[in-house]
């Protein structure tokens, strides 16, 4: 047998021979990624622009003269035509070492990318908590249910999914809201932080309490029915049979042997759990007022800041596509039997 | 043809005179019956066939209840019964805040709930049937083109795009959220659509129709489409609960449906500004678009099972 080289941190699950085709993978699903994210340009664009009213609509105001209002439409490029605007408006786009690259806020001036840099740890917080609280929660759920299957445990676990998932987030948010914010009193009904609390964790965590379980619910009760089923199947497969065949304790053919089989696929939940949580963030955050980007989404659309919209909505099509390639590369670096193409 | 009455298994025993006279059941026999065996499939087709009635039948027994606004009623405790003008009054639930019957409205509101529902159902499964169809039968740049196309409407943010497409056109009309629905919609109908294409397009009676000189058209839509349909059933079911989360989570936002219009989502809206005086307001809503959701995905299961048993 040929000695291990040294591999990096992530040695144990990916295999030297493996470590270039991954990266050659990435690299072209990246190139790949290109046109998509050209077609989430396009239509956001369209969105934005084949909407009823212009951006200046909010100059039109009964004082303004005609040459002022000719002067915004000649400094916004409305003069132009479509696909030369789209095209400013896609290489300015992209040039994101810019401040102005996104462009500014209509509603109060600031470039878009300072007002997404400023919000986004705040949804990556709510998010990345519901992610992690997901995870913590449903794995032994579904492991249990799957181990014990038809046994009481599973009954209550598969109907608590169903239950779970059948309620919609933002419903789930508003009846936190109602028991947790005003009935019981003992969480907060909005925001980050307590007015003065100067960034303390133990507030911020009070404050993210409410949110988080809104977001988490559904997450939870869907990975749970997932890795209940996902785990059932590798049981009953024959290395499984095996191993218990040659007499080893059950514990141990469980939770080494089948458990890390099931767990693979679940890898793959994780990329695409990352958009979901994006978009229920939105409305989330909208609920809770908890200042995120989701929040701010909401309220430009509500005040037809079109460049903010149109930045929501790239962030959200670029998050989707990473998604998807993290799924899909962590998939084939933890199952050497997935092939890369 | 008639039906015939064809009698499988008529080889005969040697030992045994038994014929079995079982008779041979078609597909759509062995769908129902592999639908009823599904008790909790039967109870969610049940529960949504009484939310349908009971939105067509309480606005026509209460009239304009649903929006008229009585200053007189306003959060008076429930009445059933005929009032001094001999005016039938069915008002079990009570009165809002703004003195609407609670029960007429919700009635009202789960019919607009379901008909955006239905109405959003219709587009996703016109779109994907015929993205899915034309990218599964002609493949090649067809094919790559049109699933490119699904890959960026799938990339889309879809919830915060039909926030934007309502909001920017819509002035509340349900025709711009039932499109906006639609049109972010499709790409699930359309997968499932063309991998079933893929599948049946190499498949004998495919081939003999083609060789009998059958155009595309009619091998789409006569011979492809209907084996093709039943994952599509399922979705669309399932598309029907989403929708009707969607139009919720809308109006909730203040983006959708707005009064005298009633939708389970703006029923949430109104009665979370009065959480403390009637909380039962929250309640009712959100139990009818839980019914709806929890309802929705049983008869889909129940579906699955029983339209397109190899698929679980």
């Amino acid at each position: 047998m040929a000695p291990a080289p040294a591999a990096g941190a992530i040695g144990p699950l990916l295999h030297p021979d493996r470590s270039i085709p991954v990266a050659g993978y990435i690299l072209r699903r990246l190139i790949q990624a290109i046109p998509i994210l050209f077609g989430v340009a396009v239509i956001s664009f369209a969105l934005v622009y084949l909407s009823p009213g212009d951006p200046i609509d909010r100059f039109r105001t009964p004082t303004i003269r005609p040459e002022q209002l000719q002067g915004l439409i000649r400094q916004y490029g409305l003069d132009r035509p479509l696909p030369e605007q789209f095209w400013s408006w896609l290489t300015s786009y992209v040039q994101i070492w810019h401040e102005d690259a996104w462009g500014y806020s209509f509603l109060d001036g600031q470039p878009v990318l300072g007002k997404i840099a400023e919000r986004l740890p705040a949804t990556l917080l709510l998010g990345g908590t519901a992610l992690i609280v997901t995870v913590v929660v449903a794995i032994p759920l579904g492991i249990l249910a799957a181990v014990r299957q038809y046994s009481w445990a599973d009954r209550i676990i598969s109907t608590m999914a169903t239950i779970g998932y059948a309620i919609p987030s933002f419903l789930l948010g508003l009846y936190l809201l109602y028991f947790g914010g005003v009935v019981l009193g003992w969480f907060p009904l909005f925001g980050l932080e307590s007015f003065g609390s100067q960034g303390d964790p133990l507030d911020i965590a009070w404050h993210l309490v409410l949110p988080v379980t809104a977001l988490a619910v559904q997450q939870i009760a869907g990975w749970s029915r997932y890795v209940r089923a996902s785990m059932l199947e590798v049981l009953h497969q024959d290395f499984v049979r095996t191993a218990h065949a040659k007499g080893l304790p059950g514990r141990r053919v469980t939770y080494r042997h089948a458990l890390r089989n099931a767990l693979i696929p679940v890898i793959t939940l994780v990329g695409l759990t990352i958009p979901t949580l994006l978009a229920g963030a939105a409305i989330t955050e909208a609920i809770f007022s908890y200042p995120g980007v989701g929040q701010m989404g909401v309220q430009a659309v509500t005040n037809r800041d079109y460049p903010v919209v149109l930045a929501f909505v790239m962030i959200g099509g670029i998050g989707v596509v990473l998604g998807n390639l993290f799924a899909d590369v962590a998939y084939a670096v933890a199952d050497p039997r997935i092939k890369l193409d | 043809m008639a039906q015939l009455d064809i009698v499988a298994g008529v080889a005969r025993d040697e030992d045994d005179d038994a014929i079995d006279r079982t008779p041979v059941r078609t597909y759509w026999q062995l769908a129902r019956q592999r639908f009823l065996r599904h008790q909790l499939a039967v109870a969610g087709l049940v529960t949504l066939v009484a939310l349908v009635v009971f939105s067509i039948l309480v606005p026509a027994i209460t009239g304009d209840a649903w929006k008229t606004a009585e200053l007189s009623k306003v959060n008076a405790p429930p009445e059933i019964g005929f009032n001094e003008e001999g005016e039938f009054v069915l008002a079990p639930l009570g009165y809002s805040d703004i003195g609407q019957n609670v029960f007429a409205r919700l009635a009202k509101a789960t019919g607009t709930s379901l008909s955006i529902g239905f109405a959003a159902v219709v587009i996703i499964v016109v779109i994907g049937v015929t993205v899915g169809s034309f990218a599964g039968y002609f493949g090649g740049w067809i094919d790559n083109v049109l699933m490119r196309v699904v890959d960026i409407v799938l990339s889309l943010p879809s919830l915060f795009i039909i926030l934007a497409l309502v909001s920017f056109w819509g002035g509340g009309g349900i025709w711009v959220i039932i499109i906006a629905i639609g049109i972010t919609s499709w790409t699930l109908a359309a997968r499932l659509v063309r991998a079933e294409f893929l599948r049946l397009r190499e498949m004998d009676f495919v081939h003999a129709a083609r060789a009998l000189g059958t155009g595309s058209r009619r091998i789409m839509s006569r011979h492809m489409l209907p084996p093709a349909m039943a994952p599509v059933i399922v979705a669309a079911t399932l598309g029907i609960a989403d929708s009707v989360v969607v139009e919720a989570a809308l109006s909730f936002l203040g983006f959708g449906i707005s009064q005298p219009e009633a939708s389970l989502g703006n029923m949430l809206t109104e009665a979370q500004t009065y959480f403390f005086r009637n909380p039962w307001l929250v309640a009712w809503p959100g139990l009818v678009l839980i019914l709806i959701v929890v309802s929705a995905s049983f008869l889909g299961d129940g579906l699955r099972d029983a339209l397109d048993p190899r698929q679980k």
